[in-house]
């Protein structure tokens, strides 16, 4: 098959004109969400070497490469075809076997410092645990001998960005988190199970088209994706705001599509664009199909149970939730102080009592003393 | 030191033996004013959070009235972010009082193994196991508990700006304070503001059994001190010396 070094150089050497070029390039602008001034650099782009991505699968379920091949804009066929050089993954490739991994070394050595790993999935930290082995290796071997030569690690969907399932309780792996294990290279945190797929290219997408990270909050995450929580920008939120709840799946409520706070929705702490760009190719999302967020860009989000609750219970207590716990801590309190409070007044009696018999028998001493006396 | 005759207040002889009554004047105003927002402010933050947590709703038809009520979840909340910018700015008080006035600054003397045998003692006390206690301008286990309840409106105040400033992830207050929402997530940060909710009304709870016991068993003037500033004690208690001022001279009120 043949190389091709660029968008550009696809081109030319599969004979089209530059003038086509110009126009898939303009296409690609808009595509992007980019301003037509943008065109220039665009262009400027797509002359460049593609860059070369290596996409690794760990401790995972495969589900974030399903949200990402059903990308709507840009196209996942763009984006693998056109935008970027895919050298390695081994769901999408055609290859397989020691060929493949042989193929894998000689991009590692070709590319050093210039590459881009995408992870998807957890890593078990401990390589003699003998989980989630890869051709023969570790996954976690191959994930640092892999980001040793790379450029930017993109961290896609949440095992990888935080570990997710795997490291839920009791995580019987140790699952970590890639930034648990890679330390000495950019990160970018692309979570959620799955990331909405039109993010998972987009973020690729910036790179490949600026050859540089996109804006980071202080999570890691790309800004422009996970800068606003599900709850702010929710069509269900003048609901909550009015105090319109749905109070089971079952009420009137829900099906007139009020609000899903009640109900366990963690959309008040949850960083996503599903309220905003909603699911293949605006859609729908979660909360519109009517069930709450799960929150499931958040951090440790599977051992925030129940679901179906507003806030999780004290983890593996099982105390239930905070408002009962504090109620009877409530009543048990006033219980201890009436008791408190009874003793307290018994023992001031006694105590009053003897010291006014003391103060008695001193007046009697006395009076006793001054008869002698006299 | 002995109390000067000029000095008392009140000369009462109850069963023969003379008391001396002596006013010392401990607490400044920016305390008391501190105290008493604090008080308005933990009761509302307290019965909104509850509502916040779990709303009102009453059915089809019914949210126009809590409307019409305020209680809807829009008003609830903005009531319970003003107080709690109250409850924020009313701590400032607290940090001017402890500057400018000494008897502001009744905190425990955690170095002094003194202090430790006091505090045994005046626990002993509160188990009911020793019917009287040394006097004090304020008794150590008092002094550990309000270093403790600062301490938990802190975590609230810290926890709940976090929280509110995160609407705008890229403003200056999730600069300040968004940092907390980094280890453990944001869900964690509502767990620990409720959980921590629940202890201070707990501890409020005991504080205002433990003053209205201690007014009525020891009769020193705990609750009246909190508006006067001032406690009425017939003896000089043990502590005295945390208000004498450079010149060895007691603060009297």
């Amino acid at each position: 098959m043949e190389k091709y070094d660029s968008i550009w150089d696809m081109y030319r050497k599969k004979g089209i004109s530059r003038r086509s070029f110009i126009k898939t390039c303009t296409a690609m602008t808009a595509l992007l969400g980019l301003a037509p001034t943008m065109l220039p650099k665009v262009v400027e782009a797509a002359e460049k070497r593609l860059p070369v991505v290596i996409w690794l699968h760990g401790h995972e379920c495969t589900g974030c490469s399903e949200a990402f091949i059903r990308s709507g804009a840009p196209m996942t066929s763009d984006v693998i075809l056109n935008m970027i050089a895919l050298e390695y993954d081994d769901t999408l490739s055609a290859a397989s076997g020691e060929p493949f991994e042989h193929h894998l070394q000689e991009v590692i050595k070709e590319y050093k410092g210039k590459y881009i790993l995408a992870v998807e999935g957890a890593v078990p930290p401990d390589a003699s645990g003998g989980y989630c082995m890869v051709g023969g290796k570790s996954f976690l071997e191959q994930i640092k001998e892999v980001a040793d030569g790379a450029a930017a690690v993109i961290a896609y969907g949440t095992c990888a960005a935080w570990g997710g399932i795997q490291a839920a309780r009791p995580n019987p792996t140790q699952a970590v988190s890639i930034s648990d294990v890679i330390k000495n290279k950019p990160i970018i945190n692309v979570p959620g199970c799955p990331p909405i797929p039109e993010v998972m290219t987009g973020v690729i997408a910036h790179y490949a088209m600026f050859g540089e990270l996109p804006p980071l909050d202080n999570k890691n995450c790309p800004k422009q994706f996970y800068g606003n929580r599900i709850h702010d920008t929710c069509y269900r939120r003048p609901f909550f705001d009015a105090g319109m709840f749905a109070n089971d799946f079952n009420d009137a409520g829900a099906k007139a599509g009020w609000c899903l706070y009640k109900l366990g929705c963690r959309g008040p702490e949850t960083y996503a664009s599903c309220g905003s760009m909603r699911w293949w190719n605006g859609l729908s999302y979660p909360i519109q199909s009517g069930h709450g967020c799960i929150g499931c860009t958040s951090k440790n989000f599977w051992d925030n149970d129940p679901f179906y609750q507003r806030l999780p219970e004290v983890a593996g207590l099982g105390l239930g939730n905070i408002d009962k716990i504090g109620a009877v801590a409530t009543g048990a309190l006033a219980v201890g102080i009436t008791a408190h409070l009874a003793t307290s007044a018994v023992q001031k009696k006694k105590r009053d009592k003897k010291e006014a018999e003391k103060i008695k028998q001193a007046l009697e001493e006395q009076d006793r003393q001054s008869k002698r006396k006299d | 030191m002995t109390v000067k005759e000029r000095d008392f207040v009140e000369t009462s002889i109850p069963d023969g033996k003379q008391l001396n009554l002596v006013r010392y004047y401990i607490f400044s105003p920016f305390l008391r004013i501190f105290h008493w927002l604090m008080v308005i402010s933990i009761i509302v933050l307290f019965a909104t959070g509850i509502v916040i947590m779990t709303p009102m709703s009453m059915g089809e038809g019914q949210y126009v009235a809590l409307n019409e009520w305020h209680l809807s979840v829009d008003w609830i909340r903005n009531l319970h972010f003003v107080f709690g910018f109250i409850l924020t700015a009313a701590f400032l008080f607290r940090i001017y009082g402890y500057i400018v006035n000494k008897g502001d600054r009744l905190l425990p003397n955690i170095f002094k193994i003194k202090f430790w045998d006091d505090l045994v003692e005046v626990m002993l006390h509160y188990c009911l196991l020793k019917y009287t206690h040394k006097q004090f301008l304020r008794n150590p286990m008092a002094r550990m508990s309000y270093v403790a309840i600062y301490g938990l409106i802190i975590v609230e105040i810290f926890t709940g700006l976090a929280m509110y400033f995160q609407v705008n992830p890229n403003g200056v207050g999730a600069f300040l304070f968004g940092w907390l929402t980094v280890p453990y997530g944001e869900m964690a940060l509502h767990v620990v503001h409720h959980l921590v909710a629940w202890a201070i009304f707990l501890f409020a709870a005991i504080h205002v059994y433990m003053v209205v016991r201690a007014d009525f068993m020891e009769r020193e003037g705990e609750i009246s001190s909190m508006i006067s500033g001032t406690k009425i004690l017939a003896h000089l208690p043990d502590d005295i010396n945390d208000i004498r001022n450079e010149h060895g001279k007691i603060i009297k009120g």
